[in-house]
């Protein structure tokens, strides 16, 4: 009896040292006079971890008075859960890799640093040069007020993937115009193939339609959404009526439409740029397939951008935040951007990065990664409003109520929109 | 039975700490926290500063149509799978009772299920569930059914989920009927035989009342876990809620609430109304229970 008393004392001291421990380490665990250490949070997996590492390696290596923790947090969402849990219990780390949509929830709560003293600093800041080299509409969605919170980092655009094995066999070439689009998807459209599909995450198309259409999706300095306009309607009868005709689908139960591409099921789909290797990967043999820019319409051209930046958080101390901040110029520096590009398919961030010999090479014998460097000009991005997720639920499961034909497209616009402004009251 | 003494009663607390302690700090506190957050009406989750508490968010719970959404599919589903899972498990455990060749085999493919990762199952599941590829429309295509888009369609959305908890739950409930059935002395069943009863007299008189206490604890139980649905929606229609909402749950949506959407007041409303409901079911189980169940 004795014995069973001591063990289980035993296994209580070790529960509450451990209990201990964890409250009372440092999250950053910095001394005074060894290196400034930074702990990096990110989602990338995979053969884009390597890189972070080698970058983070490369950068250390450099750096004698700075370490860098590059630390994978899992998918985009953990990522997410994992900063606002750690905010909650003052863990925060020096800096992370944080969705444009997220980032004004951390701007309203306070977590993360205002770059402009560090940008505007003479002696680690950045010239009025190197600045405008950062492409503007990435520049334009990391400002909010003519304050920097963040700085690109692994970002997309949305291209137009094409079967070209298939369309060639018809006589077709890749659509330039939305009304090219509808009529090649209708002639393609036959033997068990559907001509044209969405991701099931379309409102991104739905809100380029929108644009090309001259509405507005929703107005950043108001906060107000907009898109149950004549316009809103118009675009998203265009999408539902589509896939009502039966020349459309959505991704739906294959998760992402690379999977119904790549078997040959789809002969053109709108997706993310990042998700050119995907493609490749889920092609089947004998397909030959490539990118092209967002079609047209009325002559009109644009497109949403999206992706990561990177954030540095104002919990740690100034010495971290200043190595953070001179890590975080490094990955966006022309070599490291251009590098990270050509690894991961996200997009170069700077203009000086897509003019170098290495990365024009690495276009031409990549052809597919083409069609999102040319469409930086037709670049937006939506409105970033904190409560902008909740406003993305309520878009989709309209959308959803419309496509499954339980609303009209007016029905669910306006439904959408009442319930987003009620949101964001 | 020994009187309790204070070094007894000391040794007990003792042997309860460690359990007590992981259960203070991981469930007790958290369910007392988030029932105080349900009245925060102004609140700063990160600095935890409350400024104005009331019943707001219980009342702007209960006039968004999603969240009524989500009791009503909790309800469908808690009746959908709850039953059918207890009959179902009920039959194989019988079957694997009897004396049967390999029946070890069968205990362990039916647990299988119950030891897989949820994630996993349901990936497989959504091959299976394929309107254009999956083995179930094939299957039933073989009996001239049309392909059924189990996943894409709101009608069959939700019967799609119910298909795949049962399939899940099964090896749970079939290993405690199992433990169950094995307590009832074989005595009884012989004095029947000997008196003429036929198997199904034999089923309905001595294995379902002896059967009662295990019943009621399955049924409990089953109830709990259908009602606490999300990993199965959220693995199955790759984090949405089923096409037009039709498998949000009420744990979704409190998930959408917290994590997505960052009303933390509305969530842990939410999580709180589903604990009321669960109290009152199992209640109402324990009164209803008390007439059925027979402790020998």
């Amino acid at each position: 009896m004795k014995k069973v008393i001591s063990v289980l004392s035993l296994f209580l001291v070790l529960f509450l040292a451990a209990c201990n421990n964890s409250s009372g380490a440092n999250a950053n665990g910095s001394d005074a006079d060894g290196p400034a250490e930074v702990e990096f949070w990110h989602a990338m997996s995979g053969p884009h971890e390597e890189a972070i590492k080698k970058f983070a390696d490369d950068f250390n290596s450099t750096h004698d008075d700075i370490t860098i923790k590059p630390v994978n947090q899992g998918s985009y969402e953990d990522l997410q859960q994992k900063i606002m849990a750690a905010a909650k219990a003052g863990n925060l780390p020096d800096m992370a890799q944080a969705t444009t949509n997220v980032i004004p929830e951390y701007i309203d709560n306070k977590f993360i640093t205002s770059l402009n003293d560090f940008i505007e600093d003479p002696e680690v800041g950045l010239s009025e040069d190197e600045l405008n080299d950062y492409i503007e509409v990435f520049r334009d969605s990391s400002t909010w007020d003519d304050t920097y919170y963040s700085l690109p980092f692994s970002k997309s655009t949305r291209v137009l993937f094409y079967n070209q094995t298939l369309l060639e066999e018809n006589g077709l070439e890749a659509p330039k115009t939305w009304d090219e689009l509808q009529e090649v998807a209708k002639t393609v459209t036959k033997d068990g193939v559907v001509g044209m599909g969405f991701e099931n995450s379309y409102e991104a198309e739905f809100q380029g339609i929108l644009k090309q259409m001259g509405g507005t999706y929703m107005d950043e300095a108001t906060g107000e959404p907009e898109f149950a306009s004549k316009e809103g309607q118009e675009a998203m009868g265009m999408i539902s009526g589509m896939i009502d005709e039966g020349i459309a689908r959505t991704a739906g139960e294959d998760e992402y439409m690379s999977n119904p591409f790549g078997r040959g099921d789809v002969a053109m789909y709108i997706g993310s740029s990042a998700g050119i290797p995907h493609v490749g990967g889920a092609m089947e043999d004998g397909i030959e397939w490539s990118t092209a820019p967002i079609p047209t319409l009325d002559g009109e051209a644009a497109t949403t951008f999206a992706g990561n930046d990177i954030v540095i958080f104002n919990q740690s101390e100034e010495a971290e935040q200043k190595a953070a901040w001179e890590f975080m110029k490094y990955l966006t520096s022309p070599e490291v951007t251009s590098e990270w590009s050509m690894l991961s398919g996200y997009l170069p961030i700077r203009q000086s990065a897509l003019d170098t010999e290495e990365y024009q090479k690495f276009l031409e014998e990549n052809p597919a990664y083409k069609a999102g460097t040319e469409q930086f000009d037709a670049g937006f991005f939506i409105a970033r409003v904190p409560g902008g997720d909740a406003v993305r639920n309520i878009v989709l499961e309209e959308m959803d109520y419309i496509l499954q034909g339980m609303k009209t497209v007016e029905e669910g616009l306006t439904e959408a929109q009442e319930r987003a402004k009620a949101e964001l009251q | 039975m020994q009187k309790p003494t204070w070094k007894s009663t000391l040794k007990g607390y003792l042997y309860l700490l460690p359990a007590l302690l992981i259960l203070v700090v991981f469930s007790i506190y958290p369910i007392i926290k988030s029932f105080l957050m349900s009245f925060y009406t102004d609140y700063d989750f990160f600095s935890d500063t409350v400024n104005a508490y009331g019943l707001e968010n219980f009342t702007k719970l209960f006039q968004d149509p999603n969240f009524i959404t989500a009791l009503k599919n909790t309800g469908i589903f808690v009746i959908g799978v709850v039953p059918l899972s207890i009959i179902i498990s009920l039959a194989i455990a019988v079957l694997l009772n009897s004396k049967i060749k390999l029946s070890g085999f069968f205990r362990t493919i039916y647990f299988l299920p119950f030891v897989t990762s949820v994630v996993a199952v349901a990936i497989v599941w959504s091959w299976i569930f394929h309107s254009d590829y999956g083995l179930l429309n094939y299957i039933l295509g073989l009996f001239g059914v049309d392909p059924i888009d189990w996943l894409t369609s709101p009608t069959y959305a939700m019967p799609a989920l119910i298909i795949l908890s049962i399939w899940k739950g099964l090896g749970f409930n079939i290993i405690i009927f199992l433990a169950g059935l094995q307590n009832i002395g074989n005595q009884y069943y012989l004095a029947a035989k000997v008196d003429g009863a036929s198997a199904w007299n034999r089923f309905k008189s001595i294995t379902l009342p002896l059967l009662s206490p295990t019943m009621f604890f399955v049924s409990i139980i089953s109830i709990i876990n259908a009602f606490k649905v999300f990993d199965e929606i959220f693995a199955l229609f790759n984090g949405r809620p089923g096409p037009a909402n039709s498998a949000l749950t009420v744990v979704y949506y409190v998930y959408q609430k917290f994590y997505e959407e960052w009303e933390f007041g509305l969530a842990t409303a939410a999580a709180f109304v589903l604990f009321l409901i669960i109290f009152l079911f199992t209640i109402i189980q324990l009164i209803v229970g008390k007439k059925f169940v027979h402790y020998n």
